[in-house]
């Protein structure tokens, strides 16, 4: 089972602003069709990237494909099938349907694997001969092989300080993408998004911009993992929806971040240096 | 009056201080550092306890009055921040050739070998004398807390009652010297005071004082600021009597002084002789408690146990190369230190053992055992209670240790792991080969399965025949290929006691490296660990250590179903040696944690250099049974262990290993190292015996 989701419709340019020359990067790999690792800790835009990447490419073209960019969400179950397509049992017999990857090689689309390595590793081979000079997609249930259309780009990625129990890639697949590493942005860069993204005002915005960029440091130590600038968003909004920051801080980072009361204090006296009562 | 200690003795009992720990995270958020939170008493000197990099000093008591406008929990978080903010505002990361912005530079373009650390060279500005450092730090101490301010907003209004309330406590500067009284207007000022007795002479000067002073409120000033604000401050200062006071005074109000910055009359190119052997404030100064006491490392100097006085002597003889004193901290590896280390073994004589932890103060009065019996319970998510096999009782004592599962701090600077593989790597291909022999492969089939890769035949003709006679056919119609589960879960146990601080001999194959037994625990698991990641063998890392039957500590390096990073080998070299070894109940929360992996095979190495030993094990039935006691249970908890399906192995370098693991344990389940430098190898070879054997 696959967990996909596409936006047929990329009409509107998803907010993102570059950390570093990612946006180049990309440019450049999709030009040259090189396929395209992110890396970087959860929450800190890799999906949004690509999203973003998907529009500039697919945007403003009128042959573009229906569904420009498909995401497939990986976990340990996935299986080569899930990728690339199965029969299924009908009435009338057995029907063939496409997977994701299959389905993004034919139209042309960009295909984004998220989270690549929590799929395990006899999964991934498949993705070998799309990813160097062939660009084909071997289909041995159907007994063919296709070419990727054009327009076909792979998009994987994966968080290295993430804790699951997959292994990392293996060099044999690492070596076919070209590798961009996201951190989390700087402190304006940060203070913008978060404006943006939540409406609250700009002092807040940095304040916990600020308040995010600290508790990282606890990341850092592996007490906990470093606040998102997803999460910062998420409490940016509690605030601007009227909840006193403190407050907005406690439920949406305090909580979420550890349920060790010894952190959770630390974390709190941070929240509590940073926003006044 | 709320204090550290009834806290601690409320929520904690002992060790483990949950507001230390959450002050010293606290801490870690604000600068990044990793610091012990120790406690000294009422009536202690302050400058006897100076903070170091990694051992941040706090009194006991919070100073509460009736009139204190904070609590105790605010002032804690005062001092940790003004501590932390050191760190973060770079009063440590002193450039003495760097520019800044607010003064005209009085700084002597040369100011010494550019080699050694500016810190180390700042002292020379001022005659090596303690005055000039301790003005610098109390110039930081004001730019320090007034960017602060800027900073954490939240922070504001009890710092403002801390800053307010230590005022109060001011020594009335009447009764003073004329420096003194000057020093003390000086650090009124940097508390956000207004106003100061003073007689009319010294009006004069302390204008000046302010003059300078005032620029570090700026929001630009830097360190370098605080150290052009010092050496201004000084050449007032200097000219000024150490003795006698001036019996008529006046209140003087800051704001009415003329603090216009007149940089003529400063002649800072005689000052270090003029300062030469001036003393700083320690005969007659009254600390501001809610700020550290500048110690050596306000001269570049780590240590923990030697006094500014004491080392400035040292300083002033450094003119070509850095001053080194080993920190007794956690953070030893940088180069200074290595350097110095390196230096002593080249010289042949041994280096000295990193020194032991602070000795242990109970947090609660007596004797650690006499509350002996009362069952303990589990506070927090984290927190395990197991019980205590007593071999003279033959009982257990239920619900008797208490263990913490921590995470451990990341040591990016630590190198430890790969240079490991460096010096043991020619092991690692050799054990993975002798591994994969017995590492399970190929895949399993499931038919019948609602997912899967392709169709199972039988089933879709049921699921045809379903269909063709209207009954309902059933979803599971794929097969799923699996590749095998691996079928081995291992978990290492390294002994974290205060004793694996030692340095071991120098090792003949490694001239120049000085190790402890920690190091070598570290590179055997590092060794080991690396093999099993490459043949996929599920592991785990942890270290033990801890201070009392309710504060056993383990420390999770890499969990036995994290993934492996980079991060895991950092974690590794952010093991510190901590306090004693309370075995068995590490082994307990291990096995239990083994139960709830999936493997066919489980396996557990307990890795020490010596016998179980803690403050309240087996002590209550006399020194001498104290290792049959701690033997005892650490031989049941290991039974315990294979009851429930764990394979345990204990292993020692403790030469005399044997003499009492043999009474005790079964002859397979521990193995004495002779040599401890072999550890790395035996280790190995254990490993892949066991996995032979099983």
């Amino acid at each position: 089972m696959t967990t996909t989701s596409s936006d047929p419709s990329i009409t509107e340019e998803p907010f993102y602003l570059p950390v570093h020359d990612e946006v180049e990067l990309f440019t450049a790999a999709y030009e040259q069709r090189i396929p395209v690792l992110l890396k970087g800790p959860t929450g800190c835009g890799k999906t949004r990237f690509v999203e973003h990447m998907a529009w500039r490419i697919f945007g403003q073209r009128t042959d573009a494909p229906t569904q420009p960019l498909v995401t497939v969400t990986c976990h340990d179950d996935i299986t080569s099938a899930d990728l690339v397509g199965r029969y299924l049992l009908s009435g009338e017999g057995t029907t063939w349907l496409d997977g994701p990857l299959t389905q993004a090689a034919r139209t042309g689309a960009i295909c984004y694997l998220d989270e690549v390595v929590e799929a395990r590793k006899d999964t991934t081979v498949i993705l070998h001969s799309l990813t160097d000079h062939r660009r084909t997609l071997p289909i041995e249930r159907l007994g063919e092989t296709i070419e990727a259309h054009d327009d076909f780009l792979l998009v994987v990625s994966y968080n290295p300080g993430y804790q699951a129990t997959a292994k990392d890639l293996k060099p044999s697949t690492r070596q076919r993408f070209m590798a961009i590493e996201f951190t989390y942005p700087e402190r304006d860069l940060e203070t913008r998004i978060i404006t943006h993204e939540a409406g609250v005002d700009e002092p807040t915005a940095r304040n916990l911009a600020f308040l995010g960029e600290q508790l990282r440091r606890l990341d850092e130590a592996g007490v906990i993992e470093g606040p998102s600038t997803r999460l910062l968003v998420h409490v940016g909004g509690l605030i601007t929806r009227g909840i006193a920051p403190r407050r907005a801080c406690d439920v949406g980072l305090v909580q979420a971040l550890s349920d060790d009361p010894d952190v959770q204090e630390a974390v709190t006296q941070v929240v509590e240096a940073v926003f006044p009562a | 009056m709320t204090t550290l200690r009834e806290t601690a003795e409320l929520e904690i009992a002992a060790a483990g201080d949950r507001t230390r720990h959450s002050l010293a995270l606290y801490y870690r958020a604000l600068c990044g550092d990793i610091c012990s939170l120790v406690p000294y008493d009422d009536g202690s000197s302050p400058w006897e306890y100076a903070d170091t990099e990694t051992t941040v000093w706090l009194p006991r008591e919070a100073p509460l009055d009736d009139h204190a406008e904070f609590d105790a929990e605010e002032w804690y978080q005062v001092a940790m921040t003004h501590r932390a903010m050191h760190r973060t505002l770079g009063t440590f990361d002193l450039d003495l050739d760097l520019d800044e912005p607010l003064f005209t530079r009085l700084r002597p373009t040369d100011t010494g070998d550019p080699d050694v650390p500016s810190l180390q060279r700042l002292a020379g500005l001022f005659g090596n004398s303690v005055l000039g450092v301790h003005i610098f730090a109390t110039c930081e101490d004001l730019r320090i807390d007034v960017a602060t301010d800027r900073l954490l907003p939240g922070l504001a209004r009890p710092a403002k009652a801390v800053h307010h309330g230590a005022l109060h406590e001011r020594p009335q500067p009447a009764t003073l010297f004329p420096r003194a009284a000057a020093i003390e207007a000086l650090v009124r000022y940097s508390l956000g005071g207004s106003i100061v007795w003073a007689a009319s002479v010294m009006h004069e000067p302390i204008a000046r004082i302010l003059s300078v002073a005032k620029h570090l409120r700026d929001p630009r000033a830097s360190v370098e600021t605080s150290v052009e604000a010092a050496l201004r401050i000084c050449d007032i200062l200097i000219d000024l009597p150490t003795e006698g006071a001036h019996r008529s005074t006046h209140q003087l109000s800051f704001a009415d002084l003329d603090t216009t910055l007149d940089d003529s009359r400063f002649d800072v190119a005689t000052l270090p002789e003029r300062m030469r052997d001036a003393e700083g404030f320690a005969g007659w100064y009254h600390p501001v408690a809610y700020r550290d006491w500048p110690g050596p490392r306000y001269v570049g100097a780590p240590a923990a146990d030697a006094s500014l006085e004491a080392f400035l002597p040292l300083i002033a003889q450094a003119t070509t190369a850095p001053v080194h004193l080993v920190d007794n901290g956690d953070e030893d590896t940088d180069d200074q230190v290595r350097g110095q280390t390196t230096e002593q073994s080249a010289s042949g004589s041994a280096p000295e053992a990193v020194p032991n932890l602070r000795p242990l103060v109970p947090l609660v009065g007596g004797e650690p055992w006499a509350d002996l019996d009362s069952p303990l319970t589990s506070r927090a998510p984290n927190e395990f209670v197991y019980p205590e096999w007593d071999a003279y009782r033959s009982s257990y004592r239920p619900d008797f240790t208490r263990v913490r599962v921590l995470g451990t701090p990341v040591k990016r600077a630590d190198h430890g792991h790969y240079r490991a593989l460096a010096r043991y790597g020619h092991l690692v291909g050799r054990l993975v080969r002798e591994l994969e022999r017995v590492r399970p492969d190929g895949r399993t089939i499931s038919r019948r399965a609602p997912y899967g890769d392709d169709l199972d035949l039988d089933a879709c003709i049921d699921a045809a025949i379903d269909l063709r006679t209207g009954v309902e056919p059933s979803d599971r119609v794929f097969t799923d290929l699996r590749q095998r589960r691996r079928d081995v879960a291992v978990v290492f146990a390294l002994d974290l006691s205060a004793s694996t601080a030692v340095v071991l001999p120098p090792d003949p194959e490694a001239p120049g490296t000085v190790r402890s037994i920690l190091d070598l625990q570290r590179d055997a698991v590092s060794l080991v660990s690396q093999a099993l990641d490459r043949v996929g063998d599920e592991f785990g890392i942890y270290g033990f250590s801890g201070s009392g039957r309710d504060d056993v500590r383990l420390s999770v390096v890499k969990d036995v179903e994290e993934r492996t990073t980079p991060a895991v080998w950092h974690r590794m070299g952010g093991l510190t040696p901590d306090h004693t070894t309370r075995m068995a109940p590490a082994i307990r929360h291990l096995t239990r944690r083994l139960r709830d992996v999936e493997a066919a095979t489980k396996i557990m190495f307990v890795i020490s250099d010596g016998r179980p030993f803690d403050i309240d094990y087996g002590q209550q039935y006399g020194e001498e049974a104290m290792l049959g006691y701690s033997i005892g249970d650490t031989a049941q908890a290991l039974r315990e262990a294979r009851d429930l399906g764990v394979h345990p192995y204990l292993v020692t370098i403790d030469p005399d290993g044997a003499d009492y693991l043999g009474a005790a344990c079964d002859p397979g389940s521990y193995r004495v190292i002779a040599d401890a430098q072999d550890l790395p190898e035996a280790l190995a070879a254990l490993y892949t015996s066991v996995r032979g054997s099983l």
